[in-house]
Protein backbone atom coordinates (compact mmCIF):
# COMPACT_ATOMS: atom_id res chain seq x y z
CA UNK A 1 0.00 0.00 0.00
CA UNK A 2 2.80 2.37 1.00
CA UNK A 3 4.77 1.52 -2.13
CA UNK A 4 1.69 2.09 -4.29
CA UNK A 5 1.09 5.47 -2.65
CA UNK A 6 4.73 6.38 -3.31
CA UNK A 7 4.35 5.35 -6.96
CA UNK A 8 1.12 7.31 -7.26
CA UNK A 9 2.73 10.44 -5.80
CA UNK A 10 5.69 10.06 -8.16
CA UNK A 11 3.16 9.86 -11.02
CA UNK A 12 1.39 13.00 -9.80
CA UNK A 13 4.73 14.80 -9.50
CA UNK A 14 5.76 13.97 -13.07
CA UNK A 15 2.30 14.85 -14.43
CA UNK A 16 2.40 18.23 -12.67
CA UNK A 17 5.95 18.86 -13.86
CA UNK A 18 4.90 18.00 -17.44
CA UNK A 19 1.91 20.32 -17.25
CA UNK A 20 3.99 23.13 -15.76
CA UNK A 21 6.04 23.17 -18.95
CA UNK A 22 3.10 25.13 -20.40
CA UNK A 23 2.05 27.17 -17.38
CA UNK A 24 -0.04 29.82 -19.15
CA UNK A 25 -2.15 27.23 -20.93
CA UNK A 26 -2.53 25.29 -17.69
CA UNK A 27 -3.96 28.16 -15.66
CA UNK A 28 -6.24 29.17 -18.52
CA UNK A 29 -7.51 25.58 -18.77
CA UNK A 30 -8.25 25.50 -15.03
CA UNK A 31 -10.21 28.75 -15.33
CA UNK A 32 -12.23 27.49 -18.30
CA UNK A 33 -12.91 24.20 -16.51
CA UNK A 34 -14.15 26.13 -13.47
CA UNK A 35 -16.53 28.23 -15.59
CA UNK A 36 -17.88 25.20 -17.46
CA UNK A 37 -18.51 23.33 -14.21
CA UNK A 38 -20.43 26.28 -12.82
CA UNK A 39 -22.99 26.19 -15.67
CA UNK A 40 -25.43 23.78 -13.95
CA UNK A 41 -25.46 25.61 -10.57
CA UNK A 42 -25.92 28.95 -12.36
CA UNK A 43 -28.97 27.55 -14.19
CA UNK A 44 -30.32 26.32 -10.84
CA UNK A 45 -29.87 29.80 -9.35
CA UNK A 46 -31.60 31.34 -12.39
CA UNK A 47 -34.54 28.92 -12.01
CA UNK A 48 -35.01 29.83 -8.35
CA UNK A 49 -34.40 33.57 -8.90
CA UNK A 50 -37.28 33.52 -11.39
CA UNK A 51 -39.73 32.03 -8.93
CA UNK A 52 -39.57 28.42 -10.20
CA UNK A 53 -38.07 25.53 -8.19
CA UNK A 54 -37.42 21.80 -7.95
CA UNK A 55 -40.58 20.85 -6.03
CA UNK A 56 -39.83 20.17 -2.38
CA UNK A 57 -36.25 21.43 -2.49
CA UNK A 58 -34.91 24.85 -1.53
CA UNK A 59 -32.31 26.51 -3.74
CA UNK A 60 -29.44 25.76 -1.33
CA UNK A 61 -30.54 22.15 -0.93
CA UNK A 62 -30.52 21.76 -4.73
CA UNK A 63 -27.13 23.50 -4.87
CA UNK A 64 -25.75 21.19 -2.19
CA UNK A 65 -26.76 18.16 -4.28
CA UNK A 66 -24.98 19.71 -7.25
CA UNK A 67 -22.02 20.59 -5.02
CA UNK A 68 -21.69 16.95 -3.91
CA UNK A 69 -21.98 15.77 -7.53
CA UNK A 70 -19.31 18.22 -8.73
CA UNK A 71 -17.07 17.51 -5.73
CA UNK A 72 -17.22 13.80 -6.53
CA UNK A 73 -16.27 14.42 -10.14
CA UNK A 74 -13.75 17.04 -8.97
CA UNK A 75 -11.91 14.37 -6.98
CA UNK A 76 -12.40 11.60 -9.52
CA UNK A 77 -11.35 13.43 -12.68
CA UNK A 78 -7.88 14.62 -11.71
CA UNK A 79 -6.95 11.72 -9.44
CA UNK A 80 -8.21 8.57 -11.17
CA UNK A 81 -10.67 9.21 -13.96
CA UNK A 82 -7.72 9.94 -16.27
CA UNK A 83 -7.60 6.17 -16.84
CA UNK A 84 -10.23 6.69 -19.53
CA UNK A 85 -8.32 9.07 -21.81
CA UNK A 86 -4.97 7.60 -20.83
CA UNK A 87 -6.11 4.11 -21.84
CA UNK A 88 -7.93 5.21 -25.00
CA UNK A 89 -4.94 7.24 -26.24
CA UNK A 90 -2.33 4.68 -25.27
CA UNK A 91 -4.21 1.79 -26.86
CA UNK A 92 -4.67 3.75 -30.08
CA UNK A 93 -1.00 4.78 -30.23
CA UNK A 94 0.43 1.48 -28.99
CA UNK A 95 1.90 2.99 -25.81
CA UNK A 96 -0.38 0.89 -23.60
CA UNK A 97 2.32 -1.80 -23.97
CA UNK A 98 4.56 0.35 -21.79
CA UNK A 99 2.11 0.03 -18.88
CA UNK A 100 2.04 -3.74 -19.31
CA UNK A 101 5.79 -4.09 -18.82
CA UNK A 102 5.67 -2.53 -15.35
CA UNK A 103 5.45 -4.82 -12.31
CA UNK A 104 2.10 -3.40 -11.23
CA UNK A 105 -1.46 -3.92 -12.43
CA UNK A 106 -2.13 -2.24 -15.76
CA UNK A 107 -5.10 -0.49 -14.17
CA UNK A 108 -2.96 0.97 -11.42
CA UNK A 109 -0.35 2.08 -13.94
CA UNK A 110 -3.09 3.71 -16.02
CA UNK A 111 -4.12 5.65 -12.90
CA UNK A 112 -0.53 6.60 -12.02
CA UNK A 113 0.23 7.88 -15.51
CA UNK A 114 -3.24 9.35 -16.00
CA UNK A 115 -3.24 12.08 -13.34
CA UNK A 116 -4.91 15.07 -14.96
CA UNK A 117 -3.71 18.30 -13.38
CA UNK A 118 -6.13 20.37 -15.48
CA UNK A 119 -9.15 18.76 -13.86
CA UNK A 120 -8.16 20.29 -10.53
CA UNK A 121 -10.41 23.13 -11.78
CA UNK A 122 -13.38 20.78 -11.31
CA UNK A 123 -12.26 20.07 -7.75
CA UNK A 124 -12.00 23.77 -6.92
CA UNK A 125 -15.47 24.37 -8.42
CA UNK A 126 -17.08 21.43 -6.62
CA UNK A 127 -15.48 22.24 -3.26
CA UNK A 128 -16.49 25.91 -3.53
CA UNK A 129 -20.12 25.15 -4.39
CA UNK A 130 -20.38 22.46 -1.69
CA UNK A 131 -19.00 24.81 0.99
CA UNK A 132 -21.11 27.81 -0.07
CA UNK A 133 -24.36 25.79 -0.18
CA UNK A 134 -23.62 24.06 3.13
CA UNK A 135 -23.04 27.40 4.89
CA UNK A 136 -26.57 28.50 3.97
CA UNK A 137 -28.17 25.35 5.41
CA UNK A 138 -28.67 24.15 8.99
CA UNK A 139 -25.42 22.45 10.09
CA UNK A 140 -25.61 18.64 9.87
CA UNK A 141 -24.96 16.53 12.97
CA UNK A 142 -21.99 14.19 13.50
CA UNK A 143 -24.08 11.13 12.54
CA UNK A 144 -25.18 12.77 9.30
CA UNK A 145 -21.57 13.68 8.48
CA UNK A 146 -20.40 10.12 9.09
CA UNK A 147 -23.17 8.68 6.93
CA UNK A 148 -22.40 11.24 4.26
CA UNK A 149 -18.68 10.42 4.27
CA UNK A 150 -19.41 6.71 3.96
CA UNK A 151 -21.81 7.30 1.06
CA UNK A 152 -19.47 9.80 -0.58
CA UNK A 153 -16.75 7.17 -0.52
CA UNK A 154 -19.19 4.93 -2.43
CA UNK A 155 -19.80 7.86 -4.83
CA UNK A 156 -16.06 7.89 -5.56
CA UNK A 157 -15.95 4.10 -5.94
CA UNK A 158 -18.87 4.31 -8.37
CA UNK A 159 -17.09 6.97 -10.41
CA UNK A 160 -14.03 4.74 -10.35
CA UNK A 161 -16.18 1.88 -11.66
CA UNK A 162 -17.45 4.12 -14.47
CA UNK A 163 -13.86 5.05 -15.32
CA UNK A 164 -12.76 1.40 -15.33
CA UNK A 165 -15.71 0.44 -17.56
CA UNK A 166 -15.05 3.24 -20.05
CA UNK A 167 -11.33 2.46 -20.09
CA UNK A 168 -12.11 -1.24 -20.60
CA UNK A 169 -14.30 -0.36 -23.57
CA UNK A 170 -11.38 1.73 -24.90
CA UNK A 171 -9.16 -1.38 -24.99
CA UNK A 172 -11.30 -3.21 -27.53
CA UNK A 173 -13.38 -0.43 -29.06
CA UNK A 174 -10.33 1.51 -30.10
CA UNK A 175 -10.48 5.29 -30.27
CA UNK A 176 -14.15 5.52 -29.38
CA UNK A 177 -14.60 8.51 -27.12
CA UNK A 178 -18.34 8.90 -27.73
CA UNK A 179 -19.05 6.46 -24.91
CA UNK A 180 -17.68 9.16 -22.65
CA UNK A 181 -20.33 11.60 -23.94
CA UNK A 182 -23.02 9.01 -23.22
CA UNK A 183 -21.60 8.60 -19.71
CA UNK A 184 -21.66 12.36 -19.19
CA UNK A 185 -25.23 12.77 -20.38
CA UNK A 186 -26.46 9.87 -18.26
CA UNK A 187 -24.71 10.92 -15.08
CA UNK A 188 -26.00 14.48 -15.40
CA UNK A 189 -29.24 13.11 -13.93
CA UNK A 190 -27.22 12.97 -10.71
CA UNK A 191 -27.08 16.76 -10.61
CA UNK A 192 -30.69 16.93 -9.44
CA UNK A 193 -32.64 15.54 -6.48
CA UNK A 194 -33.72 12.02 -7.47
CA UNK A 195 -37.16 12.69 -6.00
CA UNK A 196 -38.04 15.26 -8.71
CA UNK A 197 -38.07 12.53 -11.38
CA UNK A 198 -40.96 10.17 -12.16
CA UNK A 199 -41.04 6.88 -10.25
CA UNK A 200 -39.69 4.74 -13.14
CA UNK A 201 -36.76 7.15 -13.67
CA UNK A 202 -36.08 7.16 -9.93
CA UNK A 203 -35.99 3.35 -9.97
CA UNK A 204 -33.58 3.31 -12.88
CA UNK A 205 -31.14 5.91 -11.51
CA UNK A 206 -31.20 4.53 -7.99
CA UNK A 207 -31.60 0.80 -8.32
CA UNK A 208 -30.41 -0.14 -11.81
CA UNK A 209 -27.80 2.32 -13.08
CA UNK A 210 -25.86 3.92 -10.22
CA UNK A 211 -26.50 7.60 -10.94
CA UNK A 212 -28.35 8.94 -7.89
CA UNK A 213 -25.42 7.76 -5.74
CA UNK A 214 -23.26 10.35 -7.52
CA UNK A 215 -25.04 13.32 -5.89
CA UNK A 216 -28.54 12.97 -4.60
CA UNK A 217 -28.06 9.93 -2.31
CA UNK A 218 -25.10 11.21 -0.24
CA UNK A 219 -26.32 14.84 -0.27
CA UNK A 220 -29.81 14.01 1.01
CA UNK A 221 -28.26 12.15 3.94
CA UNK A 222 -26.31 15.29 4.81
CA UNK A 223 -29.56 17.25 4.56
CA UNK A 224 -31.20 14.89 7.03
CA UNK A 225 -33.76 13.60 4.49
CA UNK A 226 -32.31 10.36 3.07
CA UNK A 227 -33.52 9.32 -0.38
CA UNK A 228 -35.74 6.27 -0.58
CA UNK A 229 -33.77 3.31 -1.89
CA UNK A 230 -30.42 4.43 -0.43
CA UNK A 231 -29.40 0.89 0.52
CA UNK A 232 -30.40 -0.38 -2.89
CA UNK A 233 -28.26 2.34 -4.50
CA UNK A 234 -25.31 1.26 -2.32
CA UNK A 235 -25.78 -2.39 -3.30
CA UNK A 236 -25.99 -1.55 -6.99
CA UNK A 237 -22.81 0.54 -6.72
CA UNK A 238 -20.85 -2.36 -5.24
CA UNK A 239 -22.18 -4.73 -7.87
CA UNK A 240 -21.23 -2.23 -10.55
CA UNK A 241 -17.72 -1.90 -9.10
CA UNK A 242 -17.22 -5.67 -9.05
CA UNK A 243 -18.61 -5.94 -12.57
CA UNK A 244 -16.39 -3.16 -13.89
CA UNK A 245 -13.24 -4.82 -12.53
CA UNK A 246 -14.18 -8.17 -14.10
CA UNK A 247 -14.96 -6.36 -17.33
CA UNK A 248 -11.54 -4.66 -17.29
CA UNK A 249 -9.76 -7.98 -16.77
CA UNK A 250 -11.71 -9.56 -19.62
CA UNK A 251 -10.91 -6.64 -21.93
CA UNK A 252 -7.23 -6.76 -20.97
CA UNK A 253 -7.10 -10.36 -22.15
CA UNK A 254 -8.42 -9.20 -25.49
CA UNK A 255 -5.77 -6.48 -25.84
CA UNK A 256 -4.08 -6.82 -29.21
CA UNK A 257 -1.52 -3.98 -29.04
CA UNK A 258 -0.84 -1.81 -32.07
CA UNK A 259 1.51 -2.31 -34.99
CA UNK A 260 4.89 -3.96 -34.89
CA UNK B 1 17.39 -22.97 -19.66
CA UNK B 2 16.30 -19.35 -19.19
CA UNK B 3 13.63 -19.17 -21.90
CA UNK B 4 11.61 -22.07 -23.27
CA UNK B 5 9.01 -21.46 -25.97
CA UNK B 6 6.96 -24.40 -27.20
CA UNK B 7 4.49 -24.45 -30.07
CA UNK B 8 3.50 -20.81 -29.61
CA UNK B 9 0.49 -19.74 -31.65
CA UNK B 10 -1.34 -16.47 -31.94
CA UNK B 11 -4.41 -15.82 -34.04
CA UNK B 12 -5.77 -12.28 -34.39
CA UNK B 13 -9.34 -11.53 -35.31
CA UNK B 14 -9.71 -8.66 -37.73
CA UNK B 15 -12.45 -7.35 -39.97
CA UNK B 16 -12.45 -7.07 -43.71
CA UNK B 17 -14.19 -4.40 -45.72
CA UNK B 18 -13.86 -3.02 -49.20
CA UNK B 19 -12.72 0.46 -50.07
CA UNK B 20 -15.74 1.66 -52.06
CA UNK B 21 -18.34 4.00 -50.54
CA UNK B 22 -21.01 1.28 -50.61
CA UNK B 23 -18.74 -1.24 -48.90
CA UNK B 24 -17.75 1.32 -46.28
CA UNK B 25 -21.42 2.05 -45.59
CA UNK B 26 -22.19 -1.66 -45.39
CA UNK B 27 -19.33 -2.18 -42.92
CA UNK B 28 -21.13 0.13 -40.48
CA UNK B 29 -23.68 -2.64 -39.99
CA UNK B 30 -22.09 -5.89 -41.18
CA UNK B 31 -18.42 -6.75 -40.93
CA UNK B 32 -16.78 -9.89 -42.20
CA UNK B 33 -14.36 -11.29 -39.64
CA UNK B 34 -11.03 -12.63 -40.81
CA UNK B 35 -8.55 -14.58 -38.74
CA UNK B 36 -4.86 -13.88 -39.10
CA UNK B 37 -2.37 -16.50 -37.95
CA UNK B 38 0.47 -14.30 -36.70
CA UNK B 39 2.34 -17.24 -35.13
CA UNK B 40 1.93 -20.78 -36.37
CA UNK B 41 3.56 -22.73 -33.57
CA UNK B 42 7.11 -21.59 -32.98
CA UNK B 43 9.48 -23.22 -30.51
CA UNK B 44 12.94 -22.24 -29.31
CA UNK B 45 15.12 -22.11 -26.20
CA UNK B 46 17.49 -19.44 -24.98
CA UNK B 47 20.19 -19.83 -22.35
CA UNK B 48 21.19 -17.30 -19.74
CA UNK B 49 23.67 -14.71 -21.01
CA UNK B 50 22.87 -15.23 -24.68
CA UNK B 51 22.49 -12.34 -27.09
CA UNK B 52 20.00 -13.47 -29.68
CA UNK B 53 19.03 -11.60 -32.80
CA UNK B 54 15.42 -11.94 -33.81
CA UNK B 55 14.90 -11.28 -37.50
CA UNK B 56 12.00 -11.31 -39.89
CA UNK B 57 10.34 -9.14 -42.51
CA UNK B 58 7.54 -6.76 -41.57
CA UNK B 59 4.47 -8.70 -40.43
CA UNK B 60 6.45 -11.92 -39.93
CA UNK B 61 5.36 -12.28 -36.30
CA UNK B 62 8.49 -11.22 -34.47
CA UNK B 63 6.87 -8.30 -32.62
CA UNK B 64 3.95 -10.55 -31.66
CA UNK B 65 6.47 -13.05 -30.26
CA UNK B 66 8.23 -10.29 -28.36
CA UNK B 67 4.93 -8.99 -26.97
CA UNK B 68 3.97 -12.45 -25.76
CA UNK B 69 7.41 -12.94 -24.21
CA UNK B 70 7.11 -9.61 -22.37
CA UNK B 71 3.64 -10.48 -21.01
CA UNK B 72 1.85 -7.84 -23.09
CA UNK B 73 -0.20 -10.27 -25.18
CA UNK B 74 -1.91 -13.54 -24.43
CA UNK B 75 -1.10 -16.26 -26.98
CA UNK B 76 -3.85 -18.37 -28.57
CA UNK B 77 -2.01 -21.51 -27.47
CA UNK B 78 1.45 -22.78 -26.62
CA UNK B 79 3.79 -22.79 -23.67
CA UNK B 80 6.31 -20.20 -22.55
CA UNK B 81 8.52 -20.57 -19.51
CA UNK B 82 10.87 -17.73 -18.67
CA UNK B 83 12.77 -17.97 -15.38
CA UNK B 84 9.96 -20.22 -14.14
CA UNK B 85 7.23 -17.74 -15.05
CA UNK B 86 4.51 -17.77 -17.68
CA UNK B 87 4.67 -14.15 -18.85
CA UNK B 88 0.96 -13.44 -19.34
CA UNK B 89 -0.12 -15.36 -16.24
CA UNK B 90 2.58 -14.19 -13.79
CA UNK B 91 2.99 -10.81 -15.48
CA UNK B 92 3.56 -8.57 -12.45
CA UNK B 93 6.21 -10.78 -10.81
CA UNK B 94 7.78 -11.63 -14.13
CA UNK B 95 8.17 -8.13 -15.61
CA UNK B 96 10.00 -6.99 -12.45
CA UNK B 97 12.89 -9.13 -13.74
CA UNK B 98 12.90 -8.01 -17.34
CA UNK B 99 13.49 -4.78 -19.19
CA UNK B 100 12.34 -3.62 -22.60
CA UNK B 101 13.35 -0.92 -25.04
CA UNK B 102 10.98 -0.17 -27.87
CA UNK B 103 12.65 1.96 -30.52
CA UNK B 104 9.34 3.45 -31.52
CA UNK B 105 7.64 3.81 -28.14
CA UNK B 106 9.21 6.04 -25.55
CA UNK B 107 9.13 5.43 -21.83
CA UNK B 108 10.47 8.93 -21.23
CA UNK B 109 8.19 11.89 -20.64
CA UNK B 110 8.33 14.41 -23.43
CA UNK B 111 8.20 17.69 -21.50
CA UNK B 112 10.33 16.84 -18.51
CA UNK B 113 13.94 15.66 -18.13
CA UNK B 114 14.77 11.93 -18.32
CA UNK B 115 15.93 11.99 -14.71
CA UNK B 116 12.33 12.61 -13.60
CA UNK B 117 11.22 9.54 -15.54
CA UNK B 118 14.10 7.59 -13.93
CA UNK B 119 12.75 8.56 -10.51
CA UNK B 120 9.28 7.38 -11.52
CA UNK B 121 10.80 3.99 -12.37
CA UNK B 122 12.67 4.03 -9.07
CA UNK B 123 9.30 4.25 -7.31
CA UNK B 124 7.63 1.64 -9.54
CA UNK B 125 10.41 -0.93 -9.06
CA UNK B 126 11.02 0.10 -5.42
CA UNK B 127 14.74 0.54 -6.03
CA UNK B 128 16.63 1.61 -2.89
CA UNK B 129 18.06 5.15 -3.17
CA UNK B 130 21.75 4.16 -2.97
CA UNK B 131 21.38 1.35 -5.49
CA UNK B 132 19.40 3.60 -7.81
CA UNK B 133 22.04 6.32 -7.75
CA UNK B 134 24.88 3.86 -8.23
CA UNK B 135 23.21 2.17 -11.21
CA UNK B 136 22.13 5.44 -12.77
CA UNK B 137 25.57 7.03 -12.44
CA UNK B 138 27.24 3.92 -13.91
CA UNK B 139 24.95 3.87 -16.94
CA UNK B 140 24.99 7.62 -17.45
CA UNK B 141 28.79 7.47 -17.58
CA UNK B 142 28.83 4.42 -19.85
CA UNK B 143 26.42 6.05 -22.30
CA UNK B 144 27.96 9.50 -21.90
CA UNK B 145 24.74 11.41 -21.17
CA UNK B 146 25.75 13.35 -18.02
CA UNK B 147 24.76 16.64 -19.62
CA UNK B 148 21.50 15.38 -21.08
CA UNK B 149 19.54 13.71 -18.29
CA UNK B 150 18.53 17.03 -16.75
CA UNK B 151 17.33 18.64 -19.98
CA UNK B 152 13.68 18.28 -21.09
CA UNK B 153 13.36 15.16 -23.23
CA UNK B 154 11.99 17.16 -26.16
CA UNK B 155 15.32 19.05 -26.37
CA UNK B 156 17.37 15.86 -26.78
CA UNK B 157 18.53 14.34 -30.04
CA UNK B 158 17.17 10.93 -31.06
CA UNK B 159 20.46 9.28 -30.07
CA UNK B 160 20.48 10.93 -26.65
CA UNK B 161 16.87 9.95 -26.09
CA UNK B 162 17.56 6.34 -27.02
CA UNK B 163 20.49 6.20 -24.60
CA UNK B 164 18.17 7.47 -21.87
CA UNK B 165 15.60 4.82 -22.87
CA UNK B 166 18.26 2.20 -22.17
CA UNK B 167 18.94 3.64 -18.73
CA UNK B 168 15.19 3.72 -18.04
CA UNK B 169 14.86 0.06 -19.02
CA UNK B 170 17.83 -1.14 -17.01
CA UNK B 171 17.73 0.80 -13.75
CA UNK B 172 16.13 -2.13 -11.95
CA UNK B 173 18.89 -4.47 -13.17
CA UNK B 174 16.79 -6.84 -15.28
CA UNK B 175 18.04 -10.34 -16.04
CA UNK B 176 16.60 -10.30 -19.55
CA UNK B 177 16.22 -7.27 -21.81
CA UNK B 178 14.02 -7.25 -24.90
CA UNK B 179 15.07 -4.76 -27.53
CA UNK B 180 12.70 -3.87 -30.34
CA UNK B 181 14.60 -1.94 -33.02
CA UNK B 182 16.73 -0.03 -30.52
CA UNK B 183 18.93 1.67 -33.10
CA UNK B 184 16.24 2.77 -35.54
CA UNK B 185 17.07 6.14 -37.06
CA UNK B 186 20.33 6.60 -35.17
CA UNK B 187 23.60 7.90 -36.62
CA UNK B 188 26.68 5.68 -36.68
CA UNK B 189 28.22 7.22 -33.56
CA UNK B 190 25.08 6.76 -31.47
CA UNK B 191 24.62 3.22 -32.83
CA UNK B 192 28.18 2.35 -31.91
CA UNK B 193 27.78 3.69 -28.38
CA UNK B 194 24.56 1.75 -27.85
CA UNK B 195 26.00 -1.45 -29.31
CA UNK B 196 29.01 -1.17 -26.98
CA UNK B 197 26.65 -0.62 -24.06
CA UNK B 198 24.64 -3.75 -24.96
CA UNK B 199 27.83 -5.81 -25.26
CA UNK B 200 29.09 -4.51 -21.91
CA UNK B 201 25.81 -5.39 -20.21
CA UNK B 202 25.80 -8.79 -21.91
CA UNK B 203 29.29 -9.45 -20.53
CA UNK B 204 27.83 -8.75 -17.09
CA UNK B 205 25.36 -11.62 -17.60
CA UNK B 206 22.29 -9.83 -18.96
CA UNK B 207 20.46 -11.84 -21.62
CA UNK B 208 19.39 -9.79 -24.63
CA UNK B 209 16.79 -10.57 -27.25
CA UNK B 210 17.15 -8.15 -30.06
CA UNK B 211 14.58 -7.52 -32.76
CA UNK B 212 15.87 -5.39 -35.57
CA UNK B 213 15.90 -4.69 -39.27
CA UNK B 214 19.42 -3.30 -38.97
CA UNK B 215 21.69 -6.19 -39.93
CA UNK B 216 24.61 -4.18 -38.61
CA UNK B 217 23.16 -4.70 -35.13
CA UNK B 218 23.02 -8.43 -35.77
CA UNK B 219 26.58 -8.61 -37.11
CA UNK B 220 27.97 -6.52 -34.25
CA UNK B 221 25.97 -8.03 -31.43
CA UNK B 222 24.24 -11.34 -32.01
CA UNK B 223 25.98 -14.65 -31.60
CA UNK B 224 22.81 -16.50 -32.48
CA UNK B 225 20.05 -15.62 -34.92
CA UNK B 226 16.42 -16.66 -35.01
CA UNK B 227 14.54 -15.84 -38.21
CA UNK B 228 10.75 -15.83 -38.32
CA UNK B 229 8.79 -15.60 -41.54
CA UNK B 230 5.04 -15.94 -42.09
CA UNK B 231 4.64 -16.85 -38.42
CA UNK B 232 7.06 -19.77 -38.63
CA UNK B 233 10.58 -20.22 -37.40
CA UNK B 234 12.73 -20.61 -40.51
CA UNK B 235 16.21 -20.41 -39.01
CA UNK B 236 17.73 -20.81 -35.56
CA UNK B 237 21.49 -21.12 -35.33
CA UNK B 238 24.76 -19.25 -34.86
CA UNK B 239 25.59 -16.31 -37.11
CA UNK B 240 28.28 -18.13 -39.21
CA UNK B 241 25.70 -20.87 -39.95
CA UNK B 242 23.38 -18.18 -41.26
CA UNK B 243 26.06 -17.16 -43.76
CA UNK B 244 26.45 -20.77 -44.85
CA UNK B 245 22.73 -20.92 -45.66
CA UNK B 246 23.48 -19.85 -49.19
CA UNK B 247 25.96 -22.67 -49.62
CA UNK B 248 29.68 -22.35 -50.44
CA UNK B 249 29.47 -19.09 -52.31
CA UNK B 250 31.81 -16.18 -52.95
CA UNK B 251 31.07 -12.76 -54.29
CA UNK B 252 33.70 -11.89 -56.91
CA UNK B 253 34.54 -8.65 -58.71
CA UNK B 254 36.88 -9.16 -61.64
CA UNK B 255 38.52 -6.75 -64.10
CA UNK B 256 40.41 -8.01 -67.16
CA UNK B 257 42.79 -6.60 -69.76
CA UNK B 258 40.98 -8.22 -72.73
CA UNK B 259 37.18 -8.67 -73.07
CA UNK B 260 35.71 -11.21 -70.64
CA UNK B 261 34.76 -14.70 -71.86
CA UNK B 262 31.14 -15.94 -71.82
CA UNK B 263 30.21 -16.60 -68.20
CA UNK B 264 26.86 -18.34 -68.61
CA UNK B 265 27.87 -21.56 -66.90
CA UNK B 266 26.40 -23.56 -64.03
CA UNK B 267 27.67 -22.14 -60.72
CA UNK B 268 28.26 -18.62 -62.03
CA UNK B 269 25.60 -15.93 -61.54
CA UNK B 270 26.49 -12.55 -62.97
CA UNK B 271 24.99 -9.90 -60.70
CA UNK B 272 26.40 -6.79 -62.36
CA UNK B 273 28.04 -6.54 -65.78
CA UNK B 274 29.79 -3.17 -65.58
CA UNK B 275 31.57 -3.39 -68.97
CA UNK B 276 33.05 -6.00 -71.27
CA UNK B 277 36.16 -5.89 -69.03
CA UNK B 278 34.53 -5.68 -65.62
CA UNK B 279 31.91 -7.84 -63.91
CA UNK B 280 30.54 -8.71 -60.48
CA UNK B 281 29.28 -12.24 -59.93
CA UNK B 282 28.34 -14.89 -57.41
CA UNK B 283 30.32 -18.10 -57.62
CA UNK B 284 28.99 -21.35 -56.23
CA UNK B 285 32.18 -23.18 -55.28
CA UNK B 286 30.52 -26.56 -55.13
CA UNK B 287 29.56 -26.29 -58.81
CA UNK B 288 32.50 -24.26 -60.08
CA UNK B 289 35.75 -24.30 -58.05
CA UNK B 290 37.62 -21.02 -57.74
CA UNK B 291 40.80 -22.23 -59.49
CA UNK B 292 38.72 -23.33 -62.48
CA UNK B 293 37.03 -19.93 -62.59
CA UNK B 294 40.40 -18.12 -62.54
CA UNK B 295 41.71 -20.46 -65.26
CA UNK B 296 38.59 -19.80 -67.37
CA UNK B 297 39.00 -16.02 -67.19
CA UNK B 298 42.79 -16.07 -67.66
CA UNK B 299 42.52 -18.35 -70.68
CA UNK B 300 41.04 -15.72 -72.96
CA UNK B 301 41.46 -12.45 -71.07
CA UNK B 302 44.20 -11.75 -68.51
CA UNK B 303 43.03 -10.78 -65.02
CA UNK B 304 44.00 -7.22 -64.05
CA UNK B 305 42.22 -7.17 -60.69
CA UNK B 306 40.16 -9.64 -58.68
CA UNK B 307 38.47 -9.23 -55.31
CA UNK B 308 36.73 -11.90 -53.29
CA UNK B 309 34.34 -11.62 -50.39
CA UNK B 310 31.80 -13.65 -48.41
CA UNK B 311 28.14 -13.12 -49.31
CA UNK B 312 26.68 -10.35 -47.16
CA UNK B 313 24.32 -11.38 -44.40
CA UNK B 314 21.75 -9.23 -46.16
CA UNK B 315 21.84 -11.60 -49.16
CA UNK B 316 21.17 -14.57 -46.94
CA UNK B 317 18.36 -12.82 -45.12
CA UNK B 318 16.78 -11.83 -48.43
CA UNK B 319 16.65 -15.48 -49.48
CA UNK B 320 15.12 -16.52 -46.14
CA UNK B 321 12.54 -13.72 -46.27
CA UNK B 322 11.52 -14.52 -49.82
CA UNK B 323 11.03 -18.22 -49.10
CA UNK B 324 7.37 -19.11 -48.66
Amino acid sequence: MRTNLRIYLAGVKTALASRMAYRGDYFLSILIMLLVEMAAPLITILIYENGASFPGWSMYEALLIQGVFLLGKGIAYPFFFGIVWNTVERVRGGAFDLLMIKPKSALFMAIVTGFDAEDLGKLIGGATLFTLALRRLPPPGVGEWLQFLALFLITLLTLFAYGVTLAGIGIVWIGNIRVYDIFNSLTNFGLYPAAIFSKPVQTVITGIIPIAILGSVPATVLLGRPSPGTWRAVGVSFLFLAGSLSFWRAMLKKYTSAGG
Amino acid sequence: MLITVEDLKKVYKSYQRGSSFGETLKSLFVRKPIYIEALKGISFRIDQGELVGFLGPNGAGKSTTLKILTGILYPSSGKVDIMGYTPWRDRKKYVAKIGAVFGQKSQLLWDIPPIDAFYLNKAIYAIPEREFKRTMEYMVELLDVEGQIRKPTRQLSLGERMKCEFIMAMLHKPEIVFLDEPTIGLDVIAKDKIRKFILKMNQRGVTFILTTHDLGDIEHLAKRVIVINHGELVFDDALPALRRQLGEKKIIAVTTIHPLPALDRPGITVTNRISTYQVELELDLTAFPLNEFIALVNKSSTIRDLSLREPQIEDVIKVLYQAR
